[in-house]
């Protein structure tokens, strides 16, 4: 525990950083689910040599965004938990830099198997499968890291590779905590298929039913799937949080039975192809898991570390220029939209 | 300190941070300026009803998107990556301080992507005038991110009125920011035009090329304009030491800013290619070329960025390697060791400790900008250490030089990471204290009859040691020079100095009488000293034997500059060669005869720190090595060519440009006198000590094969320091004259030195070396042994010139201080390590004790009678227990 390093002060109460930090987590998720998902979807009809859905030419577009929106979480993971954070990337630092040389291959991958999607080159099928297979491996990168950071007590490992050639494969969530996140972001890309084909109104409507249909299809098996892969990484953890979860901490224990009670009609509503539902149901779902994931990790943080640690500065001045910033923003991408919808073809 | 650290091999973490950084920051200025150039040629394109350029516009969309969203973006992030594994604690400190800038910078960058989205993918596909808004959305959303990352990073150079509010704002709009936005949007532009440039050549629509050509020129020189007047405003706002750092002494920096003027230099003269109309081929080839000058010119700026702030990462708050400079005195006092958080002490046995410290502390403070045997190593930066050598090295970061952070931690910490590299990483062995065993060698007195003899010889060096620098291949400052004075004295009742009708002839002892077999002084005189001289005969004309002559105006004989050096021709090594001295009249009788030693060593302890080896014997003198990483430094930090001088065959006096009292060489008056730059730049170096310091230059050195304060003082427990002070009371003290005098180094020196024996410089009295020195008077104002109440208190009461000095002074009878108590530094009674008594053979000859001539009412040596006045000076009969006592030391 000794290693853990200072924290330094923040500028305003940490629960502004809190709401931000959640907030565009779950939507940098879902857009990590839907680039994710989608590919290994795509990927999946590509060998099988089906007709590719007119969603997987969005990946690229959803790369951009899901970049855009990872910034913000990953500036206040840094500030709320930057001690943690940062001393787990450099335990890991030769993997963890590698993301973004790769990353680069991934996004050109997926540009050039867009811009040639319809002649089905061995180049292009090529492209689309290393993308997916970058993807796959950066996301296991992520979970090594952010459960890294979790276990002050395993940095120990760091005086055996000062060179930053370390990984996490000593914790025992690992695995069922990256499968909970595959199977997770099929299931999510299952429904952002049906949701691509739902906002498609150029395209044959019975052509888009097929798609919502079997993006619900997708959502449904994944979701069986997910449901053992959840009782495993449930089990896995330290039997103290754990019984956090099934008892013992009463918000913990509401906030997932209402996600597993949740799920049992959005399950039923998906099978049933009923798509405004499972979509209602799997965002709530999806936002219960943000705050579970969130308290599993003031669980494993709680002995050395909590937020209200965290010395304020008071210092409110340059939150006004964010809040006005975001306004601006907001506004001008509404407008931006507005002229989209609004602008007649030359 | 607070962080683990990424221990790299090959390349520094700056390095990586550099290749991401640069590369990102090139594609985001292009995102920024590009935004504006395809709204302006859309426009144009419009305006002008100009289909195809209208379609080039929409391809080069399309490569701007690829360009800057993929590359861009995700480098973008890849800077978060670098910064955080490299300086975790810089990183949380830039985030912590601004995180709702970087969220409003987040903001900018959202609109921005959204709005390029649209742009690309409607082209066309909307009506031109929302289009064309769209576009203005993108430009000034990426302007409005490139004006809040750069608050950020102008910050880091001219944190301004921040250091004392941590206000947001302050940081934010610091004194950087005006001048850095204007200098980059003039950059974004530039690279506009060099990318529009390579599209428009890469265009299928041949018959626009001519026009795209003209129309991107203009976009590549015009924003030379802006870059030009802010990049003046930039470099005035720059803070002075930064501005030192870049022109004057970091050698790095000096590199990036020479890569910045040629890069620039080659923009315009690719201009020649697009004016004149070559072959396209050609055109494409230059644009090519004018990317890749682009790129480096702008890598050139980026790092002369950096360099201006070192050592610091955020300017005067945090260093590059992650010290926070208002932890540093805490550092000082716990060591680094104790304060920083991630050291291994795990399974490390007693004897490894101290190389595994080393090691632990090389990473804390040395590896963010170092590595081993990498990039910008430090094998290659020590090679010509010792570790003792490493140790001065370490004292004396950020003193002359400010680019490098100083060392913090303890003495015991910066030897143990001097041990570290010495031995683990040069693979060197631990240095052993040399021990010299001497020989005590014949001193024995010249006869004298008190009763017979009627006169009394006394002869003396003027210098209690004399060094020789005896490596005139390379460079000299001190030629083998030993000078003689005698005075002859009759005896009586009242007795009298003979100064005519007699000659005093000298001769050096058996195995001296060739120094030219063992010194090159002679090769190298018409070089170094500007005469030739017959071999074996010194500066004054005077041989190893001779004759000293009368001089009117010292009152006393002399024989200057004899060359006699410490090498005996049996090999061995002496640095006390004696004389025999004979007084004889016009018909050749002998009147007297006496023996004087001369002190003249080679042990200069240049090698204790800058290397190498004995130069002879293994006992002495100065070796090639040594000189050669001496004319290393001083060339390095003087920008002088001393050492290509010296290997041309025309080594150099020092004094040829420092102006040095004792050579009687004015050099030249803009540069330091040999004194001040010597002390006052070892004085940085070598702080905190007491006379250890002097002796690791000096022959001064108990163990050593000199010990050259061998006097009453010393055997009274006075060293060094008693009398002229610590290095840097020393040092002070002679650079103070200097900067009287305007002499531009003297500021630097004095910048970060601290006098001990007083508590500010002002209270030091500045002094000339040579002809200031400690007035004897300062302690013994009533010639006295010691005065009550007065402490030992040389320092600071300089006598005011060179008439004043013991060595120069004579009492009311004509007679010289140093006749009667010896050489200065070997005052009588004096114990020599070559033979005890070796100094005190004329008062062990004339009175039979050690001590001054005519000690414990002596006066008979000379007067023949017992004396019942002071004649010579006050209190001279005074009886005198600590006198006795001494005299007991000095006969055992």
């Amino acid at each position: 525990m000794q290693l853990i390093p200072h924290a330094d002060q923040i500028p305003v109460h940490w629960s502004w950083f809190q709401v931000l930090l959640l907030l565009t987590f779950l939507i940098h998720i879902i857009l990590v689910n839907f680039i994710l998902g989608g590919s290994v979807l795509t990927l999946i009809d590509v060998i099988r040599g089906k007709t590719i859905s007119k969603a997987s030419s969005g990946i690229p577009t959803l790369i951009a965004l899901t970049i855009n929106f990872g910034v913000p979480p990953l500036l206040f993971i840094q500030v709320l938990y930057g001690q943690f954070f940062y001393s787990s990337s450099v335990i890991m630092a030769v993997p963890w830099i590698l993301i973004i040389p790769v990353l680069i291959v991934a996004y050109y991958g997926a540009y050039y198997f867009v811009y040639k999607i319809n002649s089905k080159t061995v180049l292009a099928k090529t492209g689309l499968f290393i993308s997916t297979l970058i993807l796959l491996v950066i996301a296991f990168l992520y979970v090594n890291n952010i459960t890294l950071m979790l276990h002050p007590q395993d940095w120990g490992k760091y005086f055996r590779s000062t060179g930053g050639m370390n990984l996490n494969f000593s914790e025992p969530t690992l695995w069922p905590r990256y499968l909970h996140f595959i199977v997770a972001s099929i299931a999510v890309a299952g429904i952002g298929k049906a949701l691509f084909a739902y906002f498609d109104k150029k395209s044959d409507k019975e052509l888009r039913n097929q798609e919502i249909n079997s993006g619900l299809k997708i959502f449904s098996y994944a979701t069986l799937v997910q449901i053992a892969v959840g009782v495993w990484f449930l089990l896995v953890l330290p039997g103290k949080i754990t019984w956090m979860f099934l008892g013992r901490n009463g918000l913990a224990t509401i906030l997932l039975g209402i996600a597993v009670l949740l799920l049992i009609p959005t399950l039923i509503y998906s099978f049933r192809q009923n798509f405004r539902y499972t979509i209602s149901g799997i965002l709530l779902i999806l936002i219960l898991m943000i705050l579970i994931r969130d308290l599993l990790r003031k669980f494993y943080l709680g002995e050395v570390f909590r937020l209200s640690d965290l010395e304020i500065s008071g210092k409110y001045g340059s939150l006004i220029l964010f809040l006005g910033a975001f306004i601006i923003g907001i506004a001008s991408v509404y407008y931006m939209i507005r002229l989209i919808t609004s602008s007649k073809k030359q | 300190m607070n962080y683990p650290i990424w221990e790299l091999h090959s390349i520094t973490g700056g390095t990586l941070i550099a290749i991401i950084a640069i590369l990102h920051a090139f594609v985001a200025h292009f995102a920024v300026g590009g935004g504006l150039f395809l709204v302006l040629t859309e426009r144009k394109a419009l305006r002008t009803n100009n289909p195809a350029l209208l379609a080039y516009v929409q391809s080069h969309t399309k490569f701007f998107l690829l360009l800057t969203l993929v590359f861009g973006g995700v480098s973008g992030v890849g800077i978060w990556f670098i910064i955080s594994l490299v300086n975790p604690a810089g990183t949380s400190s830039l985030i912590h301080n601004f995180v709702f800038g970087w969220a409003t910078e987040w903001v900018f960058f959202t609109g921005e992507i959204i709005a390029l989205l649209i742009y690309h993918n409607r082209f066309g596909k909307m009506d031109s005038k929302s289009h064309l808004a769209i576009g203005w959305f993108y430009f000034i959303f990426a302007w409005l991110s490139l004006f809040v990352i750069n608050g950020i990073l102008s910050f880091m150079l001219t944190p301004g009125k921040w250091l004392e509010t941590q206000n947001f704002w302050h940081g934010f709009f610091n004194p950087g920011f005006f001048p850095s936005l204007f200098f980059r949007t003039g950059i974004a532009l530039f690279i506009a035009g060099i990318f529009g440039m390579l599209t428009s050549l890469s265009n299928k629509n041949t018959p626009i090329w001519d026009t795209l050509v003209n129309y991107c020129l203009k976009w590549i020189y015009l924003p030379f304009i802006l870059i030009l007047l802010s990049g003046f405003w930039y470099f005035k706002i720059v803070p002075e030491t930064s501005l030192d750092n870049l022109l004057v002494s970091n050698a790095e920096a000096i590199k990036a800013i020479n890569i910045f003027v040629y890069a620039s230099i080659l923009i315009f003269i690719l201009a020649v290619f697009f004016v004149i109309r070559f072959p396209n081929t050609v055109r494409k080839m230059a644009t090519v070329l004018f990317i890749l000058v682009g790129l480096i010119w702008f890598g050139g700026f980026e790092y002369i960025r950096e360099f201006a702030r070192r050592p610091y990462l955020i300017n005067q708050y945090l260093y590059s390697n992650s010290i926070y400079k208002s932890n540093t005195d805490a550092i000082n006092k716990e060591g680094i060791l104790n304060t920083a958080k991630w050291i291994s002490n795990e399974n490390i046995n007693p004897g490894e400790k101290l190389l595994n410290d080393g090691k632990e502390i090389f990473s804390l403070e040395c590896s963010s900008c170092h590595t081993l045997t990498g990039r910008n190593q430090i094998f290659n930066k020590t090679l010509y250490f010792t570790e003792r050598g490493l140790i001065a090295k370490l004292s004396g970061l950020n003193k002359i030089n400010n680019y490098m952070p100083g060392f913090f931690g303890t003495e015991d910490e910066k030897a143990a990471l001097s041990a570290y590299i010495l031995r683990s990483v040069h693979g060197k062995p631990a240095p052993k204290e040399e021990i010299v065993n001497v020989q005590s060698l014949e001193s024995k007195p010249s006869e004298f009859n008190s009763r017979k003899d009627k006169y009394v010889l006394l002869v003396w060096n003027d210098l209690g040691m004399h060094c020789v620098s005896d490596n005139d291949k390379y460079f000299s400052f001190l030629p083998p020079a030993n000078t003689l004075y005698a005075q002859l004295i009759k005896r009586g009742e009242r007795p009298e100095i003979i100064n005519t009708n007699v000659t005093l002839e000298y001769e050096v002892e058996e195995g001296f009488r060739n120094p030219q077999n063992h010194v090159d002084f002679w090769q190298y005189s018409e070089i170094v000293y500007g005469a030739k001289f017959q071999e074996g005969y010194g500066l004054a004309g005077n041989g190893i034997s001779g004759s000293l002559k009368f001089n009117e105006n010292k009152g006393a004989f002399m024989a200057e500059y004899i060359p006699v050096t410490a090498y005996n021709d049996n090999n061995t090594y002496n640095p006390y060669p004696s004389f025999t001295i004979r007084a004889i009249d016009n018909n050749r009788n002998k009147l007297a005869e006496t023996r004087a030693i001369t002190p003249t060593s080679t042990e200069m302890g240049c090698r204790n720190c800058h290397g190498g080896a004995w130069r002879v014997n293994n006992i002495s003198g100065f070796s090639e090595e040594t000189a050669i990483n001496i004319l290393r430094v001083h060339d390095r930090m003087n920008k002088t060519s001393l050492l290509n001088n010296a290997l041309n065959g025309k080594p150099a006096l020092c004094q040829s440009c420092h102006e040095d009292p004792a050579l009687g060489a004015p050099g030249n008056p803009t540069i330091l006198n040999f004194s001040s730059a010597v002390h006052g730049f070892h004085a940085q170096v070598l702080p905190d000590m007491d006379a250890d310091a002097c002796a690791l230059c000096h022959p001064a050195r108990v163990l050593g094969n000199t010990s050259c304060s061998r006097g009453r003082h010393n055997t009274r427990g006075l060293n060094c320091v008693h009398c002229h002070g610590t290095i840097e009371d020393h040092a002070v003290a002679l650079v103070k004259n200097e900067k009287i005098k305007k002499k531009p180094a003297a500021d630097k020196l004095l910048a970060n030195l601290s006098p001990r024996k007083v508590a500010t410089q002002a209270e030091v009295n500045p002094r000339m070396p040579w002809l200031m020195e400690p007035d004897c008077k300062a302690c013994h104002g009533n010639f006295n042994i010691r005065e009550e109440g007065k402490g030992v208190n040389g320092f600071n009461n300089w006598v005011p010139g060179g008439a004043a000095l013991y060595r120069n002074t004579v009492d009311n009878n004509g007679v010289y201080c140093a006749a009667c108590h010896g050489s200065p530094h070997a005052i009588y009674p004096a114990i020599n390590k070559y033979g005890r008594d070796r100094d005190n053979m004329q008062p062990l000859q004339y009175q039979g004790i050690a001590g001054s001539i005519a000690t414990q009412n002596n006066c008979k040596v000379c007067h023949t009678v017992d004396m019942k006045y002071n004649g010579h000076h006050r209190n001279m009969l005074k009886f005198d227990k600590l006198n006795l006592k001494n005299k007991d030391v000095a006969l055992k």
